[in-house]
Parts: C-alpha cells; sequence; structure tokens
C-alpha cells in the first residue's frame, strides 16, 4: 500500500511539471510581441503600420500563416490566409463542436464584438476589421483556395453548416 | 511522505518551475522548441 502512495505522488510530480510549464509558457506569451507556433501572444506593436490604399493582396499567395489580432480582447495568433477574388480572409475550423468553439474562441470573440482587428504580414501591419461570410458563390473560391493552399478538405457546404466559419479581413469602416 | 510535506513539495515544483521558464535565458525557447519537434514528429498527418 504504502508502494502504491508513493508511485502515486511521484506520478503526480511527473504530470504537474509539464502542466506547470504548459501554462507558464502561455502566460509569458500571453504579453508577447506577436504569437509563437504554439501560444497566442500579445498585441503586434513591431512594424509600420499601413495606412495607404488597399494593396494587391496576391503576395499573400506565397505566405502561409499571419499573424492575427484582436483588438477586443488583445490577443493574437497564427491563423491561414486565403487570397481569393482581390480579398484576403481566414477561416476557424472545427466550430461545429464544443471544443472547437473552446479551441477556436478567437472566431466566438470577433463574431460577438466588433471584430477590429491587426495582422502583421511581412513585418507590416494592416488594421482590418473581421467580417463573417456565411453563405454565397465567394465560398466556392474560398473552398478552392484552402484546398489547392492548405490540403484542407472544407467545402462552400461545410462552411454554410458552420464547420468552418471565414472572416473576410475587409478595411475598417468599408 | 505526509500529505502536508506532498502538498510543499508540489508547490516548491511549481514554483521552481515557473521562475526557471520565466527568468533563467533559453528555458523557455528550449522547451518550446522540444515541444515543437514532439508534435511534429508524432502528429496525425
Amino acid at each position: 500500500m504504502q508502494i502504491v502512495k508513493i508511485a502515486l505522488q511521484v506520478l503526480g510530480v511527473l504530470l504537474l511539471i509539464p502542466a506547470v510549464a504548459m501554462a507558464t509558457l502561455r502566460f509569458e506569451k500571453s504579453s508577447a510581441d506577436g504569437p509563437s507556433i504554439l501560444f497566442p501572444g500579445g498585441e503586434l506593436m513591431a512594424g509600420d503600420l499601413y495606412t495607404g490604399p488597399e494593396p494587391n493582396w496576391s503576395f499573400t499567395d506565397d505566405i502561409f500563416t499571419i499573424e492575427m489580432q484582436l483588438n477586443d480582447p488583445l490577443s493574437s495568433r497564427l491563423i491561414w490566409i486565403l487570397h481569393s477574388e482581390g480579398k484576403i480572409y481566414i477561416a476557424s475550423g472545427y466550430m461545429s463542436t464544443t471544443l472547437g468553439r473552446l479551441w477556436k474562441h478567437w472566431a466566438v470573440q470577433a463574431d460577438e464584438g466588433d471584430g477590429l482587428a491587426v495582422v502583421r504580414i511581412d513585418g507590416i501591419r494592416y488594421p482590418r476589421q473581421l467580417v463573417r461570410i456565411e453563405q454565397g458563390p465567394a465560398l466556392d473560391g474560398l473552398a478552392a483556395v484552402m484546398s489547392s493552399k492548405y490540403s484542407s478538405p472544407t467545402t462552400r457546404q461545410s462552411i454554410e453548416a458552420g464547420s468552418t466559419w471565414v472572416f473576410e479581413l475587409a478595411a475598417p469602416g468599408a | 511522505m505526509t500529505s502536508k510535506n506532498y502538498l510543499i513539495l508540489c508547490v516548491a515544483v511549481a514554483v521552481v518551475v515557473s521562475l526557471s521558464i520565466l527568468f533563467v535565458p533559453g528555458v523557455a525557447k528550449t522547451i518550446e522548441r522540444e515541444l515543437l519537434t514532439f508534435l511534429s514528429t508524432n502528429a496525425r498527418g
């Protein structure tokens, strides 16, 4: 019986170490200038703030992920970038499950809040507004981009069914 | 080990781990790099 107790105590400590490490890393990253691959980050501060006319977003075709910061709450994450018909979009999958909504809670916050955001691409910060696209022919093009660029099985039907949420990164106030 | 001593040990371990990650240069990056390597090696495609 004593051996079992000792074994459980050792197991507890062995589980405690990675749990504390993960929590600490997440806390540390929450105030960093941008996210890491594993953890969300804080406010995007470095880089020039873009103020000109709408850029030609075709350069994002060669970019796998961008940094996206929601203004409320102030947190940032790495995310896929989709370019279709002159506009850019981001997507959030697994949204039809409770676990998915917890994991991708930023999408819920963006949809329920004002959607104001900043994206950093190649070191330049672009103020944007997230506008959820729930239906329409534009989703066909987006699904095609997700398939060709990221080998994603997402379809227009899965987006319209709410399994994947898609947001246009529109110009603020547009 | 008594329950009281075990709890003290757990708190001490948690504090040491947290402070090491927060204040020892390179520890956070090393853990994250190793974790990423583990995930990229073992994640299902």
